[in-house]
């Protein structure tokens, strides 16, 4: 315990949710005021400048809709991302999951002879199957070759995007798109249906929603969910229990790397309709994940509502750039003050304040 | 004289205009940063100059908008009350096009494509005439006989300018070689160094390149080695090495557009056909290390010198050959265009017959090599 | 002379290239080694990539430029050691918002300063004598700016200083197990608080060698990925200065030569290599010898809380 000012504050291990909740509220409202002087330097009133932005993003309900559809594939990523943190398996190769899920997707959409009806749902299947691919080349390199998994799924971003590079300037390359490196566009039998007056593709969103659930229901009711947790608290524990370790990180990427993969199905079948260029496919959704998941704490159901969170501020980034005609930039200045206040808010979760009373102070217990 | 004058009632005549017609709001939508020094940098600056010029204008951006995103961002600003949208990247076409059939009473502009709607034109300033006068100095300057050229993408824009090039190298020099590197990449400062470097050490001793930065040029001048400057005046970087290059003027095309708007000719119904495609005539392009500079002074004397038996021409100095050729080209009524039939691509095949130039649709959608390019061509047929 | 030509350019290239990847790889090493993961140094690279090319433009001396690169580096990372060592909160997540807020940040900063050239770029060297023997000379002694000598020469002090001094047992008990090394009597915070700001010291030199030495001029986002590739070459180094000159010298070679072959083979394929090779190279060597777990730092990632197990 230890003593500062009138207050005591006591550890904890476990942060009840409300406090979880009403820190993590607490540090957005602080980054918002430490991001105000970054406005007064633009000369803007900061607070006419959040107030537009709050009329921008939540004024009509097109304008919120992008709020959700930017967060569909932070949704799908966010969860298998939970999942993989859990194993404390570190996957930093949704991004490069997301392009594969896209190229697979894309394959079935424009070469593959299927009756109309199939298509979409075969595209999700092979989505999930290349993402669940590119997501298990880790686990092997790591359990058969002692190779780190930060630095396989970050290099297997990178070569995921150059082959879709070579794919949309070579093999795949359209022939109704005079040369430029795209795909034709799918077919309408491959494209996903929108809300009414919104871009926001709902199959996507209602697959991620229900993954959530399926995979918060595994990690909490299930022995397999079992099987992961102890993996990831102690891999000494789960060896003397008899787990096998690979088999668990296996179905674990398999699961993750294949929601990432879904995500990249949502977004080519969802907004592009072709494959393109990699960056704005993948559009760093898969880094930004991993912020999700974390922010998440490991939960795949509060991973839809930081997904959300996202959504809400690419949303509100975009709508600073075009209306206050901010620097682009200030969305990540402005991202990377929110989290870094999020996570130092973290230490007050750890500690329980209460008001001191004198006579409870015991000098001996105050140490550090 | 002329020109100051044309200038002069130009304005009188605007402002009169601007008492009368109403005000125009245009957005521009840029794929990149603005700081990147060539393709959007290009951009911005035109829309700066004509801000600055119409007083009927207000202008607004944004920039870095990735591909898929367009249409959120028009939606935007069609709600801001913007009544012409620029977009300026290929990608944003099919968005443009979706957009512009939401918004029927909103005038759309899309740079590099193809695709048009009563409300939707399309607009482009190409450098194939200027990649080919460079190309005359490159071949008059080369001394292994080996020029590099580090290319963004494999892509019809970049291969036609690639072929024009190389076309006036060697039109001055009939055995030279043009060597290609890619490097997938817009801008990327990094790869285009190490592709120039790549370059250097395989003998390439002059360099021509499409890389939004000025790494090629500092690159080549830090071995003593010229260079052409590309997309915007590049003179600055190294004073002593830059013979000339293309430079934009994107203002050119976005002044007479949003003239036309304003002026009633241009409306919501009548822009199917409207296709800008701006060349060294209508003043979109020009040949220059910096603006007004065609030729670095300091690389005169060596095109002066260098003179050879040209075909149509007789004896002349490829000082004068780039001159005439500009001439020919700049006149209004064009006599000369690079792709010239009789055109041979390097697996041997006669792609422009003796005698005939290339449509439109054959230059945009170009993807031969013409002799003389070395180094692998993705997309070759 | 075509090998010659080959091995000259390839050496020469990679050296260059591998300046700022050994600069950053350098720190990334000494702040992973006291326990503290820093994914910051994309952000801290840039930052002092726009430092070094602003202060050199005004004052002329890119000496200075790099100084500057170097403190403002450094006050990155003590952001970044502060969020992680006093608040004890996430690596990853810290060294992720570090890197999305000095990208943001430097291109705020560096609106207006692009397309300038730089009047005086850190120069080349040629050393007097060494740079006239063939092949050798030309390979290793003419192109080359100090950072590339000075990076080795760090390296190899810094190897020292890790393995063969009490300073680097302080380092690397901290980072093997920082409850013990407090029971020694090391102070754990202030430990890898220097660690953390000598590694971004490091980054800002990296990145300030973009911008006044391999490149002389500021573009939006010059660092194009590097602080990454930063990242995996700490791993890919065992945590081991002077295997991090070979790390960045093997990726210097393998970028040089993305470009070489493409005329021979499909340039969208070479491109794709180095990244490819950079697994191939870990499964190979982790395969039958000790395993990259047992090398990393044992604390790695985990804030340390006196009193705690």
């Amino acid at each position: 315990m230890r003593r500062v000012g009138p207050f005591l504050l006591e550890p904890r291990l476990a942060a009840p949710r409300y406090v979880v909740f009403g820190v993590s509220i607490f540090a957005v409202v602080i980054a918002l005021l430490a991001a105000v002087p970054v406005f007064v330097g633009y000369g803007l009133n900061p607070w006419q400048a959040y107030a537009a932005i709050g009329r921008g993003v939540f004024g009509s309900w097109p304008s919120f809709s992008e709020v959700i559809r930017r967060a569909i594939p932070l949704i799908l990523c966010g969860v298998g991302l939970t999942l993989a943190f859990r194993a404390q398996f570190w996957n930093i190769g949704a991004e490069g999951q997301i392009l594969a899920g896209a190229v697979a997707a894309s394959g079935v959409a424009l070469f593959l002879p299927v009756p109309d009806g199939l298509r979409l749902p075969l595209m999700f299947l092979t989505g999930f199957g290349a993402g669940a691919i590119w997501g298990l080349i880790p686990v092997l390199l790591r359990v058969k070759f002692g190779v780190n998994d930060v630095i396989s799924t970050l290099m297997l971003n990178y070569v995921m995007s150059y082959i879709v590079e070579w794919l949309v300037h070579g093999p795949w390359k359209g022939p109704t798109m005079r040369g430029f490196a795209y795909t034709d566009a799918f077919p309408l039998s491959a494209r996903l249906s929108y809300l009414p007056n919104t871009r926001v593709h709902w199959l996507t969103l209602a697959l991620g929603v229900a993954l959530a659930v399926f995979v918060a229901f595994l990690l909490a009711r299930t022995r397999t969910g079992y099987e992961i947790r102890v993996v990831g608290q102690n891999p000494d524990a789960a060896r003397y229990a008899g787990i096998n370790f690979a088999a668990v990180l296996s179905l674990v990427m398999l699961i993750s790397g294949g929601l990432a993969g879904l995500a990249g199905v949502g977004e080519v079948a969802g907004i592009h309709w072709r494959l393109r260029s990699p960056s704005h496919i993948s559009m760093n959704y898969g880094y930004t994940a991993i912020i999700v998941a974390w922010l998440a704490r490991g939960s795949p159901i509060a991973a839809i509502f930081t997904a959300l969170l996202f959504g809400l501020i690419f949303a509100a980034g975009d709508y600073m750039k075009t209306t206050l005609s901010l620097p682009f930039q200030i969305t990540g200045v402005f991202n990377g003050l929110v989290l870094f206040f999020l996570i130092s808010f973290d230490i007050l979760m750890l500690w329980r304040v209460r008001l001191a009373r004198k006579e409870k102070i015991w000098a001996g217990q105050t140490g550090s | 004289m002329k020109r100051i004058l044309a200038v002069v009632v130009t304005v009188v005549a605007l402002g009169a205009l601007a008492f009368s017609a109403e005000k125009i709001k245009a957005g521009f939508i840029y794929v990149g940063p603005i700081g990147d020094y060539g393709w959007t940098h290009a951009h911005d600056l035109a829309r700066r100059i004509v801000d600055e010029k119409y007083d009927w204008l207000e202008t607004v951006y944004v920039e870095s908008v990735p591909e898929g995103e367009v249409e959120t961002y028009i939606d935007q600003l069609v709600r801001q009350g913007c009544n012409v949208i620029f977009t300026t990247s290929f990608g944003f076409m099919d968005g443009t096009l979706a957009a512009a059939q939401r918004y029927p009473n909103v005038i759309f502009a899309h740079a590099s494509g193809f695709k048009r709607n009563p409300n939707m034109a399309t607009y482009m300033a190409d450098f194939y005439q200027v990649y080919y006068l460079n190309g005359l100095m490159a071949g008059a300057l080369t001394k292994t006989g080996k020029i590099g050229y580090v290319g963004a993408f494999p892509i019809p824009e970049v291969k036609r300018h690639l072929n024009a090039f190389t076309i006036g190298v060697r039109e001055v020099n009939p055995n030279a070689e043009v060597h290609v590197r890619w490097i997938y990449e817009w801008f990327n400062p990094a790869a285009a160094k190490e592709a120039t470097e790549a370059l250097i050490a395989e003998g390439c001793d002059v360099f021509a390149f499409t890389e939004d930065s000025p790494t090629v040029v500092q690159v080549a001048a830090e071995k003593g080695l010229p260079s052409f400057g590309h997309y915007s005046p590049m003179y600055d970087f190294a004073p002593d090495y830059v013979v000339s290059g293309q430079i934009v003027h994107w203002e050119k095309i976005y002044e007479d557009f949003l003239l036309k708007v304003h002026n009633g000719v241009y409306t919501t119904k009548n822009l199917a056909h409207v296709d800008y495609w701006w060349l060294l005539s209508q003043g979109a392009v020009e040949v220059g290390a910096k603006p007004g500079m065609v030729i670095n002074p300091k690389y005169e004397a060596a095109l002066k010198n260098f003179v050879l038996n040209h075909p149509v021409f007789g004896r002349i100095s490829v000082y004068d050959l780039v001159f005439t050729r500009l001439n020919q080209m700049a006149d209004p009524g064009i006599t000369f265009d690079p792709f010239q039939g009789p055109i041979y691509d390097r697996k041997g095949r006669l792609v422009v017959p003796e005698g005939m130039w290339m449509s439109y649709d054959s230059l945009i959608t170009l993807e031969w090599a013409v002799v003389g390019v070395v180094g692998p061509w993705p997309g070759e047929p | 002379m075509g090998w010659a030509n080959w091995l000259i350019s390839t050496v020469s290239r990679a050296l260059a290239f591998g300046v700022p990847l050994l600069w950053g790889t350098l720190g990334e090493i000494y702040a992973e080694r006291s326990g503290v993961v820093n994914l910051g140094v994309e952000g801290m690279m840039i930052l002092g990539a726009f430092m070094a090319f602003a202060i050199t433009q005004q004052t002329g001396h890119p000496g200075l430029g790099l100084v500057c690169a170097a403190l403002i580096g450094g006050l990155a990372a003590l952001l970044h050691a502060f969020v992680t060592i006093t608040l004890r909160a996430n690596q990853y997540v810290s060294g992720l918002a570090l890197s999305m807020f000095g990208l943001g940040l430097a291109g705020l900063l560096g609106r207006g300063w692009e397309g300038k050239p730089l009047g005086k770029p850190l120069p080349t060297l040629a050393i007097p004598g060494l740079s006239q023997i063939p092949v050798l000379g030309p390979m290793l002694f003419q192109d080359q700016t100090i950072l590339t000598y000075l990076g080795i020469v760090f390296a190899v002090i810094l190897w020292a200083l890790l393995f063969h001094t009490r300073w680097g047992i302080a380092i690397r008990s901290v980072g093997e197990n920082p409850a013990t090394a407090d029971s020694l009597g090391i102070n754990v915070t202030r430990v890898r608080y220097l660690c953390v700001v000598f590694g971004g010291l490091l980054a800002g030199v990296g990145g300030g060698y973009l911008s006044v030495a391999y490149r002389p001029s500021w573009t939006e986002g010059m660092s194009a990925g590097m602080g990454w590739i930063v990242i995996a070459l700490t791993i890919f180094a065992s945590w081991d200065p002077v295997q991090a000159i070979w790390g960045a010298f093997f990726f210097g070679v393998l970028y040089h030569l993305s470009y070489r072959l493409q005329a021979f083979l499909a340039p969208e394929l070479l491109k794709l290599m180095p990244y490819l090779f950079a697994i191939v190279v870990l499964a190979v060597s982790g395969f039958g010898r000790a395993r990259w777990r047992q090398r990393a730092p044992g604390a790695l990632g985990l804030p340390y809380v006196r009193g705690e197990r």
